[in-house]
């Protein structure tokens, strides 16, 4: 019996090293490819992957996924990561990733850093779209004057005709912390107070939930990102919020200031890359205007590259707007914590 | 002498020991570095995470179980119209997902969404948007969560109301007890260990999601520690809130296993032919019609509804979808999962029962916690403690990282679903063997059978449904599975969940209706194919 036991463990034993060995074996091999981690789920980005692909060659591997889990994925797996390539929507979530040193430099190659603004990469990062976050009103109960202002949103006399989603969401804690950037903390807390008193509602639903609501004539002012209005003019969400779409405008704040509230989505090259040479072929070709083209026909974000124009759908209202290039998008990442923490104290 | 090591009672050890290692895990890799969440968190929202998550755990258990013992009550002891329908119909509540139920929820209440759409198809164009009713995401989650999740306590209740010895009714009845007596003094509390094991089962679902709040934005213990982790790095903030989070599960577990043990309820082996079900008439029959259509309408009409309505409506979405691909890699996963964890479970538990030994039942029934770990966390914490473990290894040894062998990889998921299933797949079996007197044991050894012959020629026939209805029941969860897909997934890997969340998470909700009509569709299928199993009467 207990000869039989140990034949049979010795077996066993010997399956598993030979199952490992050949997984390892198979891990090592050589191939031409790229692997991608990234937390924009857009499939049209997997379409732009296959076009990468039949022009070079090299394959393009993607894991999707939320952000930070992805994040701390890379990070346990160390050296042993076979990602490449990470992509985020937001800038402050790839400041914080190279923080931590996750990235190595070479993501601004000479051919992007001759396209790319300066203010929209780092060494470690580039931008890829750029996307505004701005106010939407209904013209029918409101006239914005032209200078208005994120800060203005706040002033009492728009008490309960301001929607905005929850202080949990990274786009508004981007555009609380490059108010705080700019306006300093005392201040921003006070202003955090004054838009939870204008607040129509509890904060729900996501960002396109914001434009409904003022088209439904919930309230008369929403903050929300350039995107999604065109997502729903697109017709892609149906007649319905076509229609409502049509009954809200977009307005571009700060315009007398520091320009409206920009934020990326981004890709860098990771520390331990296998395959950097690849990588970096990519992003450059996500840089290109044949990329760029399919990225704001598909996003409808803004172009990262001079020389490609915005969707139309997008583009209609207007792209000669002054954008707030005085604040680096590399503090975004720093200030977020603190931007929660004010939205919090605020009751946000 | 020392006593031979018994097989199945180092089984009933090794197990168990192997799905605890995420929970210590957990604990163990929150000894380091730390941020300064915690101010942050105590300033401002813990109470509210903390309120939050009890809220929705006690709507949710208060609605379940009225769903689900009404119901099993209902269609157990009486014939009404449509009883024979709504007996299978209401399982089908299973094959919907929580995330995706939201998913109908909000599509359909939201400003200018279908509820909009249907109203001006019906009257004209109008501004109904104002009489359409809001859902807070707290009640949201709630209702979403309770719809998907009712089927346990519905499908564990009947079993045992179909079970219960028809003798102990009779006396009932001999006594002069009305059928609301005997329903309070006799049903309930003997079909008790199968309703709080389902509870159990839905308050464990209920504090480790993470779909469904994340998508109503809802701040909850298993957000708190996601947030505390993962996005804010700071360790002991976490590891508290996990204490807190596994405190409320282990009281969980106790008040599980003591009306366990104040209720030994072994079948007994007469007496059980099928209870003569009772005729309703009138009112009575119409309100038990009503109240089993419309959970059979909401739990599953609506949310199938909804994604066969924007399927047909934007059919572009197909051309996107790799079809075959998502059902083979959802069919793989079902298939290896579920058979290590119903041939592991059913190891632990007969070694359970034969060795006795006080450690190994403790440590069984904190191992099932698994499934109380939020699947995010889980996640996590495999991938720590493979990294870990692997390190470990490398610089002990200098053996190769196995990293990647277990990190993005099959093998990785089918571990994790391994350690997060485990107690449902052991729980599901243990209901099974609890009404095997331990007396036919006992009579088998006297006769001379091995406990391997007791264990193959007794209880495996014996357990035959169970093993069905266990293997079932892993099978819809791992379809419906998604955050520990999502996070340790190889490259290039999509399941219907998957795909649907990632559609979702870029606001095309109308995209991620067909894969999560696909998932329902097989989820299903699976329930349909066991049903006259688990509907048996016999």
């Amino acid at each position: 019996m207990e000869k039989t036991m140990n034949k049979l463990i010795r077996i066993i034993g010997l399956a598993i090293v030979g199952l490992f060995s050949a997984l390892l074996v198979a891990n090592s091999v050589f191939a031409n490819e790229v692997n991608v981690f990234s937390a924009r789920h857009y499939d049209s980005d997997v379409q732009l992957y296959k076009k990468f692909t039949s022009k070079t060659g090299i394959k393009v591997n993607v894991v999707s996924g939320k952000d930070k889990a992805l994040q701390k994925r890379i990070k346990e797996e160390g050296k042993d990561s076979k990602a490449d390539i990470y992509i985020t929507a937001d800038a402050g979530r790839l400041g914080a990733f190279q923080a931590e040193g996750m990235f190595q430099k070479g993501a601004s190659s000479a051919a992007i850093k001759k396209v790319v603004p300066a203010n929209f990469r780092s060494p470690n990062w580039v931008g890829i779209a750029k996307r505004a976050r701005i106010i939407y009103y209904n013209p029918k109960t409101v006239n914005p004057s032209w200078n208005m202002s994120y800060e203005d949103l706040a002033d009492p006399k728009y008490k309960g005709r301001v929607v905005i989603r929850k202080s949990s969401n990274i786009y508004n804690q981007s555009l609380v912390a490059s108010l705080i950037k700019n306006n300093g903390e005392k201040n921003t807390a006070a202003w955090a107070k004054g838009m939870v008193n204008n607040f129509a509602r509890k904060p729900t639903g996501n960002d396109r939930a914001q434009i409904l609501a003022v088209a439904a004539g919930e309230a008369d002012w929403a903050v929300a990102n350039t995107y999604y209005l065109a997502l729903m003019l697109s017709g892609k969400k149906g007649a319905e919020q076509q229609a409502a779409a049509k009954k809200v405008m977009p307005f571009f704040p700060n315009q007398d200031g520091r320009g409206t509230h920009m934020n990326i989505s981004g890709g860098g090259i990771l520390k331990h890359a296998p395959n950097k040479a690849n990588a970096v072929k990519l992003l450059e070709f996500l840089l290109t205007p044949e990329a760029q083209q399919h990225i704001v026909n598909n996003t409808f974000e803004y172009p990262m590259i001079p020389g490609v124009k915005a969707n139309k759908l997008i583009a209609q209202f207007g792209l000669d707007f002054k954008q707030d290039l005085k604040t680096k998008v590399s503090n975004y990442g720093k200030l977020q914590a603190k931007a929660l923490k004010v939205m919090n104290e605020a009751g946000w | 002498m020392i006593k031979r090591i018994n097989f199945w009672v180092i089984f009933a050890f090794l197990v168990p020991l192997l799905v605890a290692i995420p929970i210590f895990t957990v604990f163990l890799s929150f000894f380091d570095a730390t941020g300064n969440y915690l101010d942050l968190l105590t300033d401002t929202f813990l109470l509210k995470y903390l309120s939050n998550s009890f809220l929705i755990l006690l709507g949710v258990l208060s609605l379940t179980f009225i769903f689900g013992v009404t119901s099993a009550y209902f269609v157990s002891f009486y014939k009404f119209p449509g009883v024979n329908f709504f007996k299978w119909a209401l399982i089908l509540s299973f094959a919907v997902p929580a995330y995706i139920y939201a998913y109908s929820l909000v599509a359909f209440f939201e400003n200018y969404g279908t509820a909009f759409s249907i109203l001006t198809f019906l009257f004209g164009e109008g501004d109904y948007n104002k009489n359409i009713p809001k859902f807070d995401g707290l009640i949201g989650s709630m209702f979403s969560i309770s719809f998907s999740l009712f089927g346990y306590v519905y499908v564990l209740t009947r079993a045992s109301f179909i079970f219960q010895s028809h003798n102990l009714i009779e006396v009932g009845k001999n006594l002069g007890l009305s059928s609301y007596e005997s329903f309070f003094k006799i049903i309930l509390p003997s079909a008790r260990p199968a309703i709080v094991v389902g509870l159990s089962l839905v308050a464990m679902e209920t504090l480790s999601d993470f779909g469904t709040v994340d998508f109503f934005s809802i701040s909850t213990l298993t957000t708190a520690i996601y947030n505390a982790w993962i996005s804010f790095d700071d360790l002991t903030t976490a590891n508290q809130l996990s204490f807190i989070l596994l405190f409320f599960i282990l009281l969980l577990f106790v008040l599980e296993n003591l009306s366990r043990k104040g209720a030994k309820y072994h079948q007994n082996s007469k007496g059980n032919k099928p209870i003569p079900k009772i005729q309703l008439v009138g009112g009575k029959s119409i309100f038990a019609t009503c109240f089993c259509s419309i959970l059979f309408f909401c739990s599953f009409i609506f949310p199938v509804s909804q994604m066969t309505y924007w399927t047909i409506k934007f059919p572009k979405y197909f051309q996107d979808i790799n079809f075959w691909s998502l059902n083979i890699n959802t069919l793989i996963l079902v298939f290896l999962s579920s058979l290590f964890l119903i041939t592991f479970s059913f190891m632990t538990n007969y070694g359970n029962r034969v060795s006795k030994n006080k450690i190994i039942s403790y440590l069984s029934t904190f191992s099932v916690s698994g499934y109380a770990l939020p699947g995010i966390i889980l996640a996590v914490a495999f991938i720590t403690f493979i990294s870990w473990f692997s390190d470990l290894l490398s610089s002990i040894f200098g053996f190769n990282s196995f990293k990647n062998v277990f990190i993005g990889s099959i093998v990785g998921l089918v571990i994790a679903y391994f350690v997060r299933f485990f107690s449902l797949s052991y729980n599901g079996i243990k209901s099974g063997y609890s009404k095997i007197n331990n007396s036919i044991d006992e009579n088998a050894y006297l006769l001379g059978y091995s406990k391997f012959k007791t264990f193959t020629t007794i209880h495996l026939p014996y357990l035959r449904t169970n093993i069905l209805l266990v293997g079932v029941l892993i099978a819809l969860e791992i379809i419906k599975e998604l955050p520990i897909t999502l996070i340790l997934r190889p490259f290039n890997f999509e399941t219907f969940a998957t795909k649907a969340y990632s559609y979702a998470a870029q606001d095309l909700l109308e995209a991620a209706a067909f894969p999560s009509l696909c998932l329902i569709i097989w989820a299903s299928i699976f329930i349909l194919f066991i049903s006259k199993y688990i509907l048996s009467e016999k």
